[in-house]
């Protein structure tokens, strides 16, 4: 029975109208994820009214392949300009970038479409055989577990801090500064708006991104090259990472699409959580930690492989339970409802083949995208061969016209400049930039959900540790804070005793 | 002493005590349940905590010869151009408008005039097809 639905759901796939709109959504989605300022969720949200006037698999094929092509295409520019292009992509711009100045390019972008690829299957090998196991492990999560969630991402702000961890950690609670602008999250307070309506719904991260690694890197090159602004010599380098490396980086990219499926089931976290936890677990558990953050083969593939495996966990938590991983999922409901598909446990019951649809437009839609990586890499990293003159002007009239696409406001453009200049300051203090976003994107998931677990437990805060997923989300947030220190001080008392005796 | 992080602790320690300041002023929440001043208290105390610790620390260590130069005029013009622009957003002419920032922008940094008058055109040309016949983005 189930054979003969599987079956019917890849006879439904192999239809050349159907893989059609998948390559022309993987493609577009591939537009959307390279241009910063524009995101998988516009690119779905835009593109979703054409899908109305199509048959279910057509609508679903093309917008499935904008979210898979969209989000691996985010981790190009930020592997060759350091502006990433999705939110999900901050942490591959941390390694990618640096094996770009490394004159490897060509092997980052082979290694974000390989891990991208091997990432996404892995969690769609998970939607298909532990679907419900990780959606109801996903619904055990209450505001406490969420507030936990957040503060172990929030508490990795010290471990993607490098060897600056005061400075890194300073950046992050001015990200969770700014992420107190707008309105209070349970009372609708405003605060820090200073009087302007633009304020109230908070400081939009997106911009704050484009303006932090973007323009202020625009500013930081103007600063440093002006002098000798003209085309240089860019080496790109072999794209296939050789056998032995491949062997090497498989541990951190299965590493990476589990946490990136379990973090993405979690309804309204998602592929940006998901890759920096990925890239700091990555980071803990390697023997090279201190090539993290400065071109680390094995950092790259990690956060590359998370964030696409958070598409699959988003669409296991969304197909199984009817509830939005992610923005995009949230959207591809809409759709789905539109075309008179209930996602939710009734369709595994009533419509297995597709579902099995589902799952092979994912299938496909990956190895479309891993193709168009892997292929488009050396065209793709000409990029870096324009004159740099031309190519600030491009990242900076891009980033302010897709800042206001946003939402059509001016005071997004006007947060990407402010942002961009804090970014060149920082560059020059050479404060680390990672943490500052971070704490932008997970303060009000923090303080929203400390706030509602302390209403439901009546005040009490040990009610809030007494919950074993919260128990191991503080644990591991304490040990993330003080094992920079706890690991300097063993190197010192070390290097305190001397060298060994050779008697 | 260590000037850069004496300077970047300095900075924080204001704005975090700020911070605190500002948010002693907000409501501070009923029967034992944090309101809208606990969020902004906390991140301020965090901030100024961290802040004094690298000044600390700045004032302690002996410094580095490692420090930043670079052509900040250069930066300060582009600056310059880039809020000039967005002040004039919303003034109408958005095509013509960007087409001479980057004309003026890519003329500073030594560019020649008909080379960067026809990337100015092209660039412009694609903004317009991507996001304002495309994406049906309000741009003026």
């Amino acid at each position: 029975m189930v054979t003969a639905e599987l079956l019917a759901g890849l006879a439904a796939v192999l239809d050349w109208q159907v893989l059609a709109f998948l390559g022309a959504g993987v493609c577009l989605g591939a537009v959307f994820g390279a241009l910063p300022g524009l995101t998988a969720t516009m690119g779905v949200a835009v593109l979703t009214p054409l899908t109305f006037w199509v048959s279910p698999e057509q609508g679903l094929a093309m917008l499935l392949g904008i979210y898979c092509g969209a989000i691996p295409a985010g981790g190009i520019p930020a592997i060759l300009i350091n502006v990433p292009g999705t939110p999900a992509s901050i942490a591959t711009s941390w390694d990618g970038y640096a094996l770009t100045r490394k004159g490897k390019a060509g092997l980052a972008l082979g290694i974000n479409a390989l891990a991208s690829a091997a990432g996404q299957l892995t969690s769609i090998a998970f939607l298909a055989f532990l679907a419900f196991p990780i959606a109801s492990f996903a619904l055990r999560f209450g505001p406490a577990e969420y507030f936990g969630l957040a503060l172990l991402g929030i508490s990795l702000m010290a471990g993607v801090s490098g060897d600056r961890v005061l400075q890194g950690m300073l950046a992050g609670s001015l990200g969770l500064a700014l992420a107190l602008v707008g309105l209070d999250p349970m009372t609708a307070y405003p605060r820090y708006t200073f009087g302007l309506s633009e304020f109230l719904d908070g400081i939009s991260f997106v911009p704050v991104m484009i303006g932090l690694f973007g323009l202020g890197e625009v500013l930081s090159q103007v600063s440093e090259r002006r002098a000798r602004a003209k085309a240089a010599r860019i080496e790109i380098g072999r794209v296939v990472p050789k056998a032995a490396d491949a062997k090497s980086l498989l541990g951190s990219t299965l590493s990476g699409a589990g946490v990136g499926t379990m973090v993405g089931a979690i309804p309204a976290a998602g592929g940006d959580i998901g890759s920096v936890i990925a890239w700091e677990q990555a980071r803990r558990t390697s023997k090279d930690k201190g090539q993290f953050g400065k071109g680390s083969l094995r950092g790259l593939a990690a956060s590359c492989s998370a964030c696409n495996a958070a598409i699959g966990g988003a669409m296991t938590t969304m197909l199984t339970l009817g509830i939005p991983g992610d923005a995009v999922s949230a959207i591809l409901i809409g759709a789905l409802l539109i075309h008179g598909i209930q996602p939710g446990p009734l369709l595994f019951a009533n419509n297995q083949a597709f579902v099995f649809s589902i799952v092979f437009l994912l299938v496909f839609a990956c190895l479309m995208i891993m193709a168009v990586g892997l292929l488009g890499a050396r065209p793709l990293a000409k990029v870096l061969s324009v004159p740099p003159p031309l190519l600030w002007a491009g990242i900076i009239v891009f980033g302010t016209v897709g800042s206001y696409a946003l939402n059509n406001a001016v005071a997004d453009v006007w947060a990407m400049y402010a942002a961009g200049l804090v970014g060149f300051v920082f560059r020059r203090a050479r404060i680390p930039l990672g943490p500052l976003v971070l704490g932008l994107i997970l303060g009000p998931m923090m303080e929203s959900n400390l706030r509602r677990a302390l209403i439901l437990s009546g005040g009490d805060w040990l009610a809030l540790v007494a919950r074993p997923i919260v128990a191991v989300f503080l644990a591991a947030a304490v040990l993330s804070i003080a094992w920079p220190w706890i690991r300097s001080r063993r190197s010192a008392s070390r290097s305190n005793l001397g060298p060994p005796s050779s008697a | 002493m260590v000037r850069e992080d004496v300077a970047t602790g300095g900075a924080f320690l204001v704005l975090g005590a700020g911070l605190l300041a500002s948010g002693t002023m907000l409501p501070a929440g009923v029967g034992g349940l944090p309101g809208a001043g606990f969020f902004p208290q906390a991140v301020g105390v965090l901030m100024a905590a961290l802040a004094a610790s690298l000044a600390i620390r700045g004032i302690r260590h002996s410094a580095t010869s490692d420090t930043n130069g670079g052509d900040l005029r250069a930066v300060a013009v582009i600056a310059a151009l880039l809020f000039a622009y967005l002040a004039l957003w919303g003034t109408g002419f958005f095509l013509v408008r960007t087409a001479v920032f980057i004309l003026l922008a890519l003329r500073f940094l030594g560019r020649r005039w008909l080379p960067s008058l026809a990337f100015s055109a092209a660039l412009v040309a694609f903004v317009h097809i991507a996001f304002d016949a495309g994406l049906n983005v309000s741009l003026q």
